[in-house]
């Protein structure tokens, strides 16, 4: 036995003591010194704050350019590191869960809060929130500041960017013909029919009635419950459009979902012939390249109009809420019924509208466990980006990809006129948005533990089989709610529905 | 004419048997530190990084992520993330939709257990021991469950593949072209034509390209509305034809991509293994009057058949994992109809469901475990003669 | 020329010529379409890539060096720190790789192993003791510990008792074996480990990780190679009173360059090009090209004209390496060798 095993223990130490050896090479940076207590450019003299997101430039550009300006202002030292947006979700979480905390503070999406919060990952910033004036919180939208930066009545986030969906369609075509823009979904599919195989760019060939983002795994589920909210949900946020806060039961198996799922295959027909295929990087494209009458996305479409770059539809392009339906769902029999004062307290012209707040907007959060100073200085951080000063003029600037999402910015239409918009165009954008955020009947996006599970396995992949086939409504419906209620009972439940309920409250 | 005189009497070994290994290791003075030192680092350093992913997996794969306060806590659930897999919720995905079996299915699995049945008498008969036996029934088993599986969703109406018959077929029929174009393509710049080299460096291209790249460069080609080759279907009257509508044009456009970027893996071994041939074999065959197909056959061939055989099984093993053209080109669409087995397993893990997606890459595991294994037995080790 | 190419050139018809360079420029153009649509598309302008399919420079659209400028000049050391580390990274793991495979492809053609199955599985019954006590709250040095202790014990009895023997071709099988698992299925433990050793983020733990899983190809491709050369010049090297290793690196590298070569290009292309482990092995300072190629497809779709530029430069250092070396190899560092 000995010579054998003396040997192979030798080799085994010496290989040991060889990589412990490399080790020195080991980065990871917590040169933390000990900052002075001052204000001004000492503030946060010798912190360095490591700040995560993707890469860009949307949403990174802006967080890189004005981080020198923010060094040079508090002596603090903000390092902006980038990972594939595919990823982001993955690198935070393992990050966090596995206690390696590189990085101090993330922008990153408030949607995947139902993760982040429940095991005390994230910095509670309600009373920083409370006692900052520079950040003119009041300014921000309320649906912003009261159900996206919130869970469970704490804030968490500091809202950077406003992600709702609209509908554009190209307002030159729709005006010569003396059309409205879409209200409800049949007014969609019935412009998007009509203009489907028209010449709508003069290049000669034929282009395309609608152009909505179904390819899978991508941003198709958002698309189709953009589709769906405003059969679902009526009676205001809190009635909440994923599940029945009373039951937890998931709100798909019932005339209002299946309609809504006829329609959204139906808008195929009038799509290009690879639309199953289309992500929103595409659908932009041909929206902007002036080959699709109507499209459904978040508010970039507005600002990349804009850009002489990607654009050839400027002052070509209108922008409407999310169209709604006459009908809504009654939860108690699962038919839809059609809408009255009682059912659609929210009705405009006695058509319910469900802007869906998809996705929730950019925000930025505080690794809650990294040191005070360096907690601070992030802080700090985040609310100089959101501030007036910076945001107002970075939502008017396509490439950073912010969206309105304060008060002040939907009012003020000189910043837009100054970036490209003609006044005509300022104006009917910053409407469409303003109607979207005052709406009391806004639809706050799925925001429990395994929230991607539901939508992004489940959903997603249930309605990319029943697009192309694969199943029937009514086997792509079974399968949506057999895998919601699996995950349901996975969780909990009564842990589920707390969080749910919790998400959807107000708290002040 | 005689092959054996031709490539025979040479007195070199053709590959190392284990005499041979015994004359080398007594005259190389190989003591056991040196068999140790040449062997050892190779070895720590795999089972360095290996060892604990590979035991950490497997208890992943048998539990259940739940994100608690402080963490994340792992609960114990035994094979119920495979029982999903294999008859629960998971099946549809996995294993497909099985269709009923038609006459063409009943043709193919009576032919295919057939073969099997006689394979398995033949290697009673050759005298194999009770053992491999039993391992040989336990393959045939199970190459005759991949079959039935085989009929009942690809021949059968209504049937639909599941990732795992996908992938197969991705497998297959990609190394069969790979290897075939690498092979004559090798071949070909072995003949001395002018503008070889250039050649040599232009076939290298695809493979250096990173996998993700080469996705979305196919990504971009395929794409209807901005593709270049759009005009080139229009003209030849596919222009109503959707690639990407049908889960066949789909799943061949992820085979052209894959052939396109992994053929010249086999290209640059098979070109160093034809180049490294003894040259006086192939000159005495000349002489012998043997025309070039000949040689290929009786001389070349045999001689890079270990390195053929090495090459199939390193990139059989690759090929299995075959995840970034079915994301990239259609996110696993139309449907599920190009999700691959290593796709499946990245979207259970991208939405933290850890147990579901260790449970499928542990069944991707048992398949090329049990599929390279089935490989060696069959084939390399008669060509190599282990 | 190597013999066997120039002998060659006497056998081929002008008819077969022609149809095999038919073949090849056959597939050089099937090659080198898409990079060609890839480099015209690194200078197209966004709307000029929208709009749909222009093929030729100066005649359907104006170029613009727009996405390259974005690249070079604003993103300049958010390029250049990965592609420095993608070069470090790829080639030191590489050359590591090729170090310990080629030896341990040696060993394995050359010296019968000859490991027993109840050691091998004595120790991964201690490992798995080692795993369960740790996962029961056990120190882990203890428990490394207790299973050295147990090992050790128990070695000479199961040693003597199980003397069912495996064969190189096992060992070399076990190798291979260990890519076989997707990476999805491997990259959180692998974090969780170089976690624990505090090497996230560096180059090193990059390195390690690239060599380690690249070693069984480096093994599986020497070993036909080495076991294809002949005996006889090693044989009268030891005769003359050479060591192990002398005969390893006097006779048998040399001999096996073009094999070499081709394996060293095969391993570095793995390693310049792999994204998973990259991705979650680094946060700011290691990232590596990959990261950034598949960073272009973020909230606007993918970025085609950036992403072009970055495959481009990307390809170019392992393009330049790869002919360097084969020009080396062709310079006759075969001719004359292999013969009985």
């Amino acid at each position: 036995m000995t010579k054998r095993q003396c040997s192979r223990w030798a080799a085994c130490v010496a290989a040991v003591s060889l990589l412990l050896a490399a080790c020195s090479g080991g980065g990871g940076g917590d040169n933390q010194s000990q900052s002075t207590q001052g204000t001004g450019a000492d503030q946060f003299k010798g912190v360095d704050v490591t700040v995560l997101t993707f890469t860009g430039p949307q949403i990174a550009e802006p967080l890189q350019r004005r981080a020198p300006d923010f060094n040079q202002r508090t002596g603090a030292n903000i390092k902006v590191v980038t990972v594939p947006f595919a990823d982001l979700y993955d690198k935070i979480l393992t990050d966090l869960a596995t206690g390696t905390n590189s990085y101090d503070a993330f922008v990153f999406d408030p949607q995947w809060m139902g993760d982040f919060v429940p095991p005390g990952y994230l910095e509670d910033i309600t009373d920083r929130v409370k006692a900052d004036q520079a950040m003119k919180w009041d300014d921000i939208a309320p649906f912003f500041r009261d159900f996206s930066a919130s869970y469970k009545g704490r804030t968490y986030t500091i809202p950077l960017d406003g992600d709702f969906q609209m509908v554009y369609y190209r307002s030159d075509v729709l005006q010569r013909d003396g059309l409205k823009p879409p209200a409800t979904w049949d007014d969609y599919l019935a412009i998007a029919k009509r203009y489907n195989g028209k010449d709508l760019n003069d290049d000669g060939k034929a282009d395309y009635g609608s152009c909505i983002a179904k390819k899978r795994a991508a941003q198709s589920y958002w698309m189709s419950w953009s589709v769906a909210g405003s059969y679902l949900q009526a009676e205001g946020t809190s009635q909440g459009a994923f599940f029945d806060v009373n039951t937890m039961k998931p709100l798909v198996n019932n005339q209002a979902f299946a309609t809504a799922l006829d329609v959204y295959k139906q808008t195929t027909n009038y799509a290009p012939k690879d639309e199953l295929n289309l992500d929103v990087g595409d659908t932009r494209g041909l929206f902007t390249s002036g080959r699709c009458a109507l499209s459904a996305d978040w508010g970039d479409i507005g600002t990349l109009a804009i850009d002489p770059k990607t654009s050839t539809v400027k002052d070509k392009v209108g922008t409407v809420i999310m169209p709604g339906s006459k009908k809504v769902l009654d939860r108690a029999s699962g038919q839809l019924v059609d809408c009255d004062a009682t059912r659609c307290p929210h009705a405009i012209d006695g058509v319910n509208h469900a802007p869906f707040a998809a996705f929730g907007g950019w925000s930025g959060a505080i690794n809650a466990a990294v040191d005070q100073k360096v907690k601070d200085a992030a802080y700090a951080f985040m609310s100089f980006m959101s501030a007036p000063e910076q945001s107002n003029v970075d939502v008017t600037l396509g490439k950073t990809g912010f969206n309105p999402y304060r008060t002040s910015q939907f009012e003020d239409t000189d910043l837009w006129v100054k970036a490209g918009m003609s006044k005509e165009g300022a104006d009917n954008y910053l409407g469409a948005i303003r109607e979207s955020l005052q709406s009391p009947n806004m639809i706050l996006d799925l925001r429990v533990p395994k929230s991607a599970q539901y939508q992004g396995v489940v959903l997603d992949t249930a309605v990319a089989q029943f697009l192309a086939g694969e199943l029937t409504r009514d086997q792509a419906i079974q399968q949506i709610e057999q895998g919601w209620e699996k995950i349901t009972d996975e969780e909990g439940r009564d842990d589920q529905k707390a969080a749910y309920t919790d998400s959807l409250n107000i708290q002040r | 004419m005689d092959a054996a005189r031709v490539a025979g009497g040479r007195g070199r070994p053709v590959a190392a048997g284990e005499a041979a290994r015994a004359r080398s290791q007594a005259s190389l003075g190989a003591s056991f530190a040196v068999r140790a030192a040449f062997i050892w680092p190779a070895l720590l350093a795999i089972l360095f990084v290996s060892i604990y992913p590979l035991l950490a997996s497997l208890y992943i794969s048998l539990s259940h992520l739940k994100l608690v306060r402080g963490g994340f806590e792992f609960r114990f659930v035994g094979l119920d993330n495979f029982r999903e897999l294999l008859v629960g919720g998971e099946q549809g995905n996995f294993l497909g939709v099985l269709g009923p079996l038609g006459p063409v299915g009943w043709a193919v699995m009576a032919a295919g257990v057939a073969l099997l049945g006689w394979g398995l008498v033949r290697a009673w008969r050759g005298g194999a021991s009770v053992a491999g036996m039993v391992f040989r029934v336990l393959g045939a088993v199970l190459a005759a469950g991949t079959l039935w599986l085989a009929a009942r969703t690809l021949l059968a109406a209504g049937g639909r593949p599941g990732t795992a018959m996908v992938t197969l077929v991705y497998v297959l029929v990609g190394i069969t072209a790979q290897f075939l174009l690498g092979l004559g393509l090798a071949y070909l710049l072995t003949q001395g034509l002018p503008g070889q080299r250039l050649f040599r460096v232009v076939f290298l291209l695809p493979m250096m390209i990173t996998p993700v790249g080469v996705a979305y460069m196919f990504r971009m080609l395929t794409d209807t509305g901005k593709g270049p080759l759009q005009p080139l279907w229009a003209a030849v009257g596919l222009s109503d034809f959707s690639w990407v509508n049908s889960p066949w044009g789909a799943r061949v456009a992820v085979m052209v991509g894959d052939i396109w970027q992994w053929t010249p893996f086999m290209f640059i071994i098979l070109l160093a293994a034809l180049e490294a041939q003894d040259t006086d074999t192939v000159e005495a065959g000349m002489v012998d009057g043997a025309n070039r197909w000949q040689i290929f056959r009786h001389i070349s061939l045999p001689a890079i058949l270990p390195v053929c055989a090495t090459v199939v099984l390193i990139r059989l093993i690759e090929a299995f994992k075959i995840i970034d053209l079915p994301n990239i080109l259609t996110n696993g669409g139309p449907g599920t109809a190009t999700e691959s087995l290593s796709l499946h397993a990245y979207f259970r893990w991208r939405t933290l469901d850890l147990g579901q997606s260790a449970a499928v890459a542990y069944s991707l595991l048992f398949i090329v475990t049990v599929a390279a294994l089935a490989y060696v037995n069959l084939v390399r080790r008669r060509i190599a003669e282990e | 020329m190597s013999p066997l190419r120039r002998r060659s050139v006497n056998e081929l018809p002008p008819a077969g010529k022609l149809a095999a360079y038919l073949i090849l420029v056959g597939w050089a153009v099937v090659v080198l379409f898409p990079l060609y649509w890839l480099v015209i598309t690194s200078f197209k302008l966004p709307i000029q890539v929208n709009s749909g399919p222009v093929y030729l420079p100066f005649v359907d659209f104006q170029p613009s060096l727009d996405a390259w400028r974005y690249i070079f000049v604003d993103l300049r050391d958010d390029t250049l720190r990965p592609y420095l580390n993608t070069v470090v990274v790829a080639l030191s793991s590489s050359v590591l790789a090729l170090v310990l495979g080629s030896a341990g492809a040696y060993a394995l053609a050359r010296f019968p192993y000859k490991p027993r199955l109840g050691m091998i599985a004595l120790a991964a019954g201690c490992l798995a003791l080692v795993a369960v006590a740790v996962a029961l709250g056990m120190p882990p040095a203890v428990a490394v510990a207790v299973a050295a202790g147990c090992f050790a014990i128990l070695a000479a009895t199961i040693g003597r008792r199980f003397r069912r023997t495996l064969s190189n071709g096992d060992i070399a099988f076990w190798m291979i074996s260990q890519r076989i698992l997707p990476p999805v299925a491997v990259v959180i433990p692998i974090y969780v480990l170089f976690q624990h050793l505090r090497l996230l983020d560096t180059r090193t733990a990059l390195i390690i990780t690239y060599a380690a899983t690249n070693l069984p190809i480096v093994v599986w491709l020497m070993r036909d190679y080495f076991a294809k050369l002949p005996w006889e010049l090693e044989e009268a090297a030891v005769v003359d009173g050479a060591s192990a290793f002398r005969v390893f690196r006097s006779i048998t590298l040399p001999l096996s360059a073009p094999g070499l070569v081709a394996t060293f290009l095969i391993v570095l292309v793995f390693a310049w090009n792999e994204y998973l482990l990259a991705l979650f092995l680094s946060s700011a300072d290691a990232q590596t090209m990959p990261l950034t190629v598949a960073a272009q497809n973020a909230t606007r779709g993918p970025q085609w004209w950036y992403m072009s530029v970055l495959i481009q430069i990307m390809i170019l250092p392992v393009i330049a390496l790869a002919v360097a070396l084969e020009r080396v190899v062709s310079r006759g560092l075969l001719v004359g060798a292999v013969k009985g």
